[in-house]
């Protein structure tokens, strides 16, 4: 039985460097895996509405406009979004992909949550709501 | 002096408001070093400060079922009692504002009188935790003060004075009793640590089982008196260690460089153990703190028949 | 609030909110003086219905749904889940697929008991190896980043797959971070069994013989601690373990720092395995068509949680959402235990006899 079992350890802290990150001056970069915000390529999406099926969360709302024309519409709500990447799975034509550098999604109001997107590109039928803090929204 | 300068020295330096700044500025660089010995960054510096300016601005809640005047008049007596204390130490390396023959003793038992108002004003309240912090408070205060008086009394017995500038200045003339009496030393420091409440002896106040032991029931204007009481006491403790063991503490300087020196091993030594259990502590003490300090003793009276 | 002062006795509160919880649980205790009387236990206060919300959700919703039944355990949770399930479509996933999935199991077990080695040493009042455990685990959480993109609820199974791949770079990765977990250990395990202050709390504290923790039907670590041979890897392999077994660590003193050895222990036998597990990681694909609808029937699916076992009923009537699903985790089974071990014991034991089981209540109330 010894007594000080730690000291080498805190007598090399007292010359260290703290290993604490002074975050919001020291940011970490994302991780290359990052789920961070969805993103949706509207070209393959057959309106399918997979993606909204399997969202454990309801965040994905697939609005059918004109299904001859194939004109779809989606509404990502992103404040339901528990980023599990299930939609990116569950989608068999590869539409969506999770960004991967944005983690600091967090903003004092709800406008600019929700997201929406025509398939043709056109103004959505129902508006976006107006964004906040300047976040950034996904092409 | 006249009245305007001991009003001034009781209210602003050396007493009053900047020992309360100085109480936290330790307080501080109690946290501070902790972090550092534990590789994390600690709070920044006006943290302490900052913290009692909250709580001054708090409501104080008055729990049911106690005893009101006491409720508000035991964090008062407390910090009177600490600041009291500090009137008879060379704080900050000048003479003491006050000094009698004999003042040790009424130095030590002040700065008890701050954990004896812990003690009383948590057994003051029905809660359980603070009932529980209480008793163990007051049992911890019965176990080191007996070895930490001795070892304070080893440098009175070797000066030949039991007047705190006396002994203070028998040390300042190169006497480094720390080589002397070491045993005492290590008690000393020891005992400060227990007296303070510093882990691995802070049972009374332990934060994973009984909340905040006797303070519990605190929030406001009390508990941020009794947190300056502790400050208070923290710089008042060194100072005396330092100046008894270390060599004296002739001027400002010395004073600083000394009581940091002594702060930076006590909170080495608070990094280092795990908290003790109550009964540990008491059997601790009983057992090897008394035995250290009466053998140094026994050393001493041997050395000076010789 | 009246004080229940019949000759000095009185109960002492400990939760629902107190600081040596981490989660909400309301225990009561009796002392007499510093010694415990007699202690009950309420649970239920994380209570969020989830077996019941998993009946109005979809199979694959469902996955995520499980996996937050605990921020600690949440792959094992997933897991269990989904070989369930995969079970009763009667679908073989890849072995590459076990393999991945037994990778993150096993980085969970390693930040898990680093987790509860800080817990508990904060508990016990000795924060310095609270700090440096918590520190070292940040090695752990960043491999768990790296493969999956998330230090909690990484998300990493789909039915009939796992959504990411190891690449040989996180494999360079994996081997470096478990080289420099495991030299720390190897302290932590010196620190944790020598140190004087520390086993003057955790020797012969605590103590559950053998017989009582049959009788009480611990599992886990907490029952391999008091020479319980428990162990579903080793008992009952599910995936990679037939191909890469463990060995069951056990100890026969029961006490606290029986406890602590049994955990650190383990510790060395997932660096093994993951680094066997890593260089010889066997082919296959990720993911494996499943149906929407399973077929009807039930089935029972149980995994080695870092707790303990984690037992899972799955039942189906065929359609796309699950007829019932129970979920049985380790600390129900443990809990017992707790309010038994502490009677005859300080107040001042009982936070530390209580982190001992490395309780989880979210996951016990689910």
């Amino acid at each position: 039985m010894k007594p000080g079992t730690m000291l080498k350890d805190i007598a090399r802290s007292l010359v260290r460097k703290p290993v604490t990150e002074r975050y919001p001056f020291e940011r970490r970069p994302a991780p290359d895996r990052l789920r961070g915000q969805l993103i949706w390529n509207p070209d393959p999406c057959t309106g399918c509405g997979l993606c909204a099926l399997d969202c454990p969360a309801d965040a994905i709302e697939v609005l059918v406009i004109d299904k001859k024309a194939k004109i779809f519409e989606i509404t990502y709500h992103l404040d339901r979004c528990t980023f599990c990447g299930q939609c990116v799975e569950s989608c068999r034509q590869g539409c969506l992909e999770m960004q991967d550098d944005q983690w600091e999604l967090a903003a004092l109001d709800r406008g600019g949550f929700l997201i929406m997107r025509r398939k043709d590109g056109a103004a959505p039928a129902k508006q976006d709501s107006p964004p906040a803090n300047g976040d950034e929204q996904a092409a | 002096m006249n009245t305007v300068t001991t009003i001034a020295a009781l209210l602003l330096f050396p007493s009053g408001l900047i020992l309360l700044l100085s109480g936290l500025a330790f307080e501080w660089a109690d946290r501070k070093l902790l972090a550092q010995y534990q590789n994390r960054l600690g709070p920044r510096w006006f943290q302490p400060l900052a913290d009692v300016v909250k709580l001054l601005a708090k409501e104080e809640v008055v729990p049911e079922g106690v005893n009101r005047t006491l409720f508000i008049a035991l964090p008062i007596a407390g910090l009177a009692g600490a600041l009291t204390a500090a009137l008879y130490t060379p704080l900050f390396g000048l003479q003491p504002a006050y000094s009698f023959r004999g003042d040790l003793i009424v130095t030590l038992y002040l700065l008890s009188l701050l954990t004896l108002c812990m003690g009383l004003a948590g057994s003051n309240t029905l809660d359980r935790f603070s009932l529980v912090g209480a008793t163990r408070t007051l049992t911890q205060l019965f176990s080191y003060e007996a070895p930490f008086m001795l070892a304070l009394l080893g440098p009175a017995v070797a000066a030949g004075s039991w007047q705190i500038s006396e002994i203070a200045d028998y040390s300042s003339a190169g006497r480094y009793l720390l080589l002397t009496q070491p045993l005492g030393f290590l008690v000393a420091i020891v005992g400060l640590m227990g007296k303070l409440e510093l882990p691995p002896f802070d049972a009374p106040e332990a934060e994973t089982e009984i909340v905040a032991g006797a303070l519990t029931e605190y929030s406001g204007r009390g508990l941020a008196l009794f947190r300056l009481g502790k400050g208070v006491e923290l710089v008042v403790g060194l100072t005396l260690v330092a100046a008894f063991y270390m060599g004296g503490v002739a001027n400002p300087l010395l004073w600083l460089v000394k009581t940091l020196i002594l702060l930076l091993v006590m909170v080495a030594l608070q990094a280092l153990f795990t908290r003790l259990r109550i009964d540990q502590t008491v059997g601790l003490w009983w057992r090897y703190g008394a035995l250290l300090v009466l053998v140094q003793w026994l050393i001493m009276v041997l050395v000076g028949l010789l | 609030m009246t004080t229940n002062t019949t000759s000095e006795r009185f109960t002492v509160p400990i939760g629902p909110q107190h600081p040596a919880l981490k989660e909400p649980g309301a225990f009561r205790f009796n002392v007499d003086g510093e010694i415990v009387t007699s202690a009950t236990v309420r649970l239920g206060y994380a209570h969020r219905g989830i077996e019941k919300l998993a009946e109005n959700q979809n199979w694959v919703q469902n996955i995520y749904l499980f996996e937050r039944t605990c921020g600690i355990c949440s792959h094992t949770h997933a897991t269990t889940y989904c070989l369930g399930v995969e079970k009763l479509a009667g679908v073989e996933v890849s072995p590459r697929v076990s393999a991945i999935r037994t990778l993150v199991a096993e980085l969970e077990r390693i930040h898990s008991h680093l987790l509860w080695l800080g817990v508990s040493a904060h508990e016990a009042g000795f924060d310095t190896l609270f700090m440096f455990g918590w520190r070292d685990r940040e090695t752990v959480m960043d491999l768990l980043e790296m493969i999956s993109g998330n230090r909690v609820n990484y998300s990493v199974n789909i039915l009939g797959g796992v959504k990411v791949d190891v690449t040989p770079e996180i494999v360079e990765q994996i081997l470096a971070g478990v080289d420099l977990l495991e030299e720390r250990t190897k302290h932590y395990l010196d620190v944790v069994s020598t140190d004087a202050g520390f086993l003057q709390r955790t020797r012969g504290v605590g103590v559950m013989t053998r017989e009582q923790a049959e009788a009480l039907g611990a599992v886990g670590p907490t029952a391999r601690a008091s020479g319980v041979a428990r162990d579903l890897r080793v008992d009952a392999p599910y995936l990679s373990y037939s191909d890469f077994p463990v060995q069951m660590i056990l100890d026969d003193r029961g006490d606290l720092e029986a406890r602590f050895v049994v955990r650190l222990r383990e510790l060395f036998e997932s660096y093994r395995l993951l680094r066997e597990l890593v260089t010889h990681m066997p082919e296959g694909e990720l993911a494996t068509r499943m149906p929407r609808r399973i077929k009807a029937g039930e089935t029972v699916s149980r995994l080695e949680a870092p707790r303990g076992d984690v037992f899972y009923f799955i039942q189906s009537n065929g359609s796309d959402k699950p007829a019932r699903v129970h979920v049985r985790t380790p600390t129900v089974c443990n809990m017992t235990s707790v309010v038994k071990l502490a009677l005859g014991h300080q107040l001042a034991d009982v936070p530390l006899i209580l982190a001992g089981i490395d309780p989880c209540f979210s996951c016990n109330d689910r």
